[in-house]
């Protein structure tokens, strides 16, 4: 039983004094012209700290270090879940980095409305020259206000992985619809393989399923008048309809309410090692589950959007995802030399070496995936998200924190069988009243 | 052994003279000179003062400050909302269930780590052999040596449903009624988190058990022996008595650290499923991190706090009455 608690009361507090003493920061517009002094210090917050993704930003640093031996660069490399927290005490204490990783939705959408991010429509903005060299939808999913606010490094999206071996052997195709899909379950499970491994102990992978269900069973204005607390009602019915076949999928695909306590590493494992048929992810885990080191090889590998629900009231194009980038502090004291490094970042060259293994992350550049580097899987990934009638963004970043909190742990107690569906969205609207 | 017991009941043994009452002195001012020099002479703590005010008592000041305020981190804005935080954490299910996980941590804690590790520790104390007390000893604490993130990792594992070996143990013994979702169900979730915490502190507090045996006179055992007492009689009426400020100060640390408890549970549930394995500690961490609500955070700071500061007056308390003295 650990001193760590301690500490943390005290940094909440020390957080706490120094926010309290600080005014809230300056609207702050990039200067496309102004003169870039390559001299002092950058601190930049990536998502890549994962030991496969960490050489990326640690080898372009190094780079542009030696190009302007008068900078210094010192990386913030976090994880998926731990960025979260360790964003919001940055923020608190006033210590936000000069460059940061951030969300579309609501995420982002915090650092503009305390003015901490830098307004970057005249440098990335889609008539500017750098803006130019991003897909037209990445660049616009950073717009809050009519004003753009970040730069997108990568693309993303939800589908389901699978192994082809597996489904050959069975005599499975590509399920058409969410029927289809739950029939090859029960096909897999007859086999004594596990369907669709799935690990829920972070909470965030059983949402993601959600989000893309409520794609396909809620009209998408409905969605994002429920999105803002101040006009959310959550009295579609499709968003019971969503939960009732995220169930069937749960009985029917995975291990059940087990899956409460799996880590998500560990059932992309389960696909890599071929102790599963299925695995619901992200198109930049992609190169992670099926690569030479595995298992399951990179040919064995295929893809498919999850399958939608027959008559659904929603839209069935739409796929779940969002680009995801980084935007420039309005604290930072060199915001030319910032924005300097990202156009490094974004160089065509660099964007090919992203997207490409071992990193995987479809790049936001246009032309900075080249196929012939590329896992086909990969650039099918991409094809699929520009074919996409819509992305919907994931449901923890979109919406308010307290609301995205119900959600997670709604969803936890429902896979557990202690809440019903109309009690997960009983829940969430009365979340949505108390932050609105 | 009754003349034994009765001279440590009494507080002192054959030969120790027994504590005098000093008579109440009136209370003088010093002369001015030398008070002058004592302000003076405060000079040499000064700095250690203004570090120890800054670091430690400013945050306990501030903190109160905090939770009796509604803050957005984003915009800096600060509203003053007096006491409605505190009025939220009487309606918050959540802030009950993490008391109530506290509770049990410190319950359980003290069953195993308090009176388990006394237990084995006058165990191994009564092995005849000291190349074997010193094995055990080293056995039991090399738990204790791992980091809790480590620890948890391993539990983790011991405890997944698919390939943990737990569930895998109980079916190979034909007990799968007994198997659980042991960190996935809201059951169970905090209370394998407890069993994993008392595995990695059990022998640390068994040494420190152990060296407070290690301070008996052997003398007391050899005449509870002639006179006819067995282990169990000498363990009640001798080594008990006389590592009770060992076992009051285990008690008080012991409640102190579950009301702290934090890495263990975010290592291996993050608080979930539900909710159902929330503590204070990740709650707070839940609210002020995630949620943004950082008056919130602080007003759950604010009860870990009065709760702790309870604990450590119970213990200022303990060490300052009569001791029992070999």
């Amino acid at each position: 039983m650990k001193r760590s608690f301690r500490s943390m009361t005290a940094i909440i507090a020390a957080a706490s004094a120094m926010g309290l003493g600080m005014a809230a920061a300056q609207t702050e517009i990039a200067d496309p012209s102004a003169p870039v002094e390559h001299k002092g210090q950058l601190v930049i917050m990536t998502k890549f700290g994962m030991q496969r993704l960490a050489p990326y930003f640690q080898t372009l640093a190094q780079q542009y270090q030696e190009m302007h031996p008068g900078v210094t660069i010192d990386l913030i490399q976090e994880d998926d879940d731990s960025v979260k927290g360790k964003t919001k005490t940055l923020v608190a204490s006033n210590s936000i980095p000069d460059v940061y990783f951030s969300w579309t939705g609501t995420w982002g959408g915090n650092f503009v409305r305390g003015k901490r991010a830098v307004d970057l429509t005249p440098v990335v903005g889609p008539d500017s020259e750098w803006g130019k060299t991003f897909a037209p939808a990445a660049v616009d999913a950073f717009v809050y206000g009519g004003k753009n606010y970040g730069i997108p490094l990568y693309l993303d999206a939800k589908f389901m992985g699978y192994n082809k071996t597996i489904f050959a052997d069975l005599g499975i195709s590509e399920p058409q619809d969410l029927d289809a899909m739950l029939a090859a379950c029960d096909t897999i499970k007859q086999a004594g393989i596990t369907p669709i491994s799935f690990g829920n102990k972070e909470a965030w992978p059983g949402i993601h399923y959600l989000g893309q269900l409520l794609a396909y069973n809620v009209p998408r204005e409905v969605l994002e008048r429920d999105f803002d607390p101040a006009t959310a009602e959550y009295s579609h019915p499709g968003y019971v309809a969503a939960l009732e076949q995220f169930a069937q999928i749960l009985n029917r695909c995975t291990i059940g309410a087990g899956v409460n306590g799996v880590s998500y590493q560990n059932a992309i494992q389960d696909l890599s090692d071929g102790r599963s048929a299925m695995y619901y992810q992200e198109i930049i885990e992609f190169d992670n589950a099926a690569s030479a080191k595995t298992k399951l090889q990179p040919q064995e590998f295929g893809f498919f959007p999850l399958p939608a629900p027959k008559n659904a009231a929603g839209d069935p194009k739409a796929l779940e995802g969002a680009p995801e980038g980084y935007m420039i502090s309005t604290a930072s004291p060199n915001v030319p030399l910032a924005l300097d490094f990202m156009k490094f970042v974004t160089s065509q060259e660099n964007a090919k070496v992203l997207s490409a293994p071992p990193y995987g992350q479809p790049s936001a550049v246009v032309g900075g995936s080249d196929p012939a580097q590329m896992s086909p899987a990969v650039v099918e990934g991409l094809q699929s998200i520009a074919e996409a009638s819509y992305l919907m963004q994931w449901l923890d970043t979109v919406n308010h924190p307290r609301v995205a909190s119900a959600w997670l742990s709604g969803l936890q107690a429902f896979i557990g069988g202690n809440l019903s569906a109309e009690e997960v969205v009983s829940q969430v609207r009365d979340a949505a009243a108390a932050a609105s | 052994m009754a003349a034994i017991s009765q001279i440590i009941q009494n507080g002192s043994v054959a030969g120790a003279a027994a504590p005098r009452r000093a008579a109440p002195r009136r209370r003088r001012w010093p002369e001015p000179g030398r008070l002058a020099s004592r302000i003076l002479a405060l000079r040499w703590i000064a700095l250690a003062l203004i570090i120890v005010g800054w670091f430690v008592y400013y945050p306990i000041i501030d903190n109160f400050l905090v939770s009796t305020t509604n803050q957005d981190i984003f915009t800096g804005e600060v509203m003053h909302v007096g006491l409605e935080n505190y009025r939220r954490l009487a309606d918050d299910p959540v802030v009950l269930t993490a008391l109530w996980n506290n509770t049990a941590y410190a319950l359980l804690s003290i069953l195993f780590q308090v009176f388990g590790a006394f237990c084995l520790a006058s165990i191994v104390e009564g092995l005849r052999s000291s190349r074997w007390r010193n094995f055990w000893r080293a056995v039991y604490f090399v738990p204790s040596a791992i980091s809790t993130t480590v620890t948890g990792l391993l539990f983790y594992f011991i405890y997944q449903p698919n390939i943990g070996i737990l569930d895998g143990l109980l079916t190979g013994l034909g007990l799968e009624q007994w198997s659980r979702i042991w960190l996935g169900d809201e059951s169970t979730a905090i209370y394998a988190i407890i069993a994993m915490s008392q595995w990695q502190g059990f022998g640390y507090s068994t040494l420190l058990f152990t060296i407070a045996i290690q301070k008996i006179p052997r003398e007391l055992y050899d005449a509870a022996r002639m006179d006819g007492a067995g282990p169990l009689r000498q363990l009640w009426n001798i080594t008990f008595p006389l590592t009770r400020e060992m076992t009051g100060m285990m008690i008080i640390v012991t409640i102190t650290g579950a009301f702290q408890v934090f890495n263990e549970v975010m290592v291996m549930t993050g608080g979930g499923p539900n909710n159902s394995s929330q503590v204070l500690g990740t709650w707070l961490y839940q609210q002020g991190f995630i949620q943004n609500d950082m008056g919130y955070a602080a007003a759950i700071a604010s009860v870990v706090f009065a709760v702790t500061m309870l604990a450590a007056s119970a213990q200022l308390w303990f060490t300052r009455r009569r001791r029992v003295q070999a």
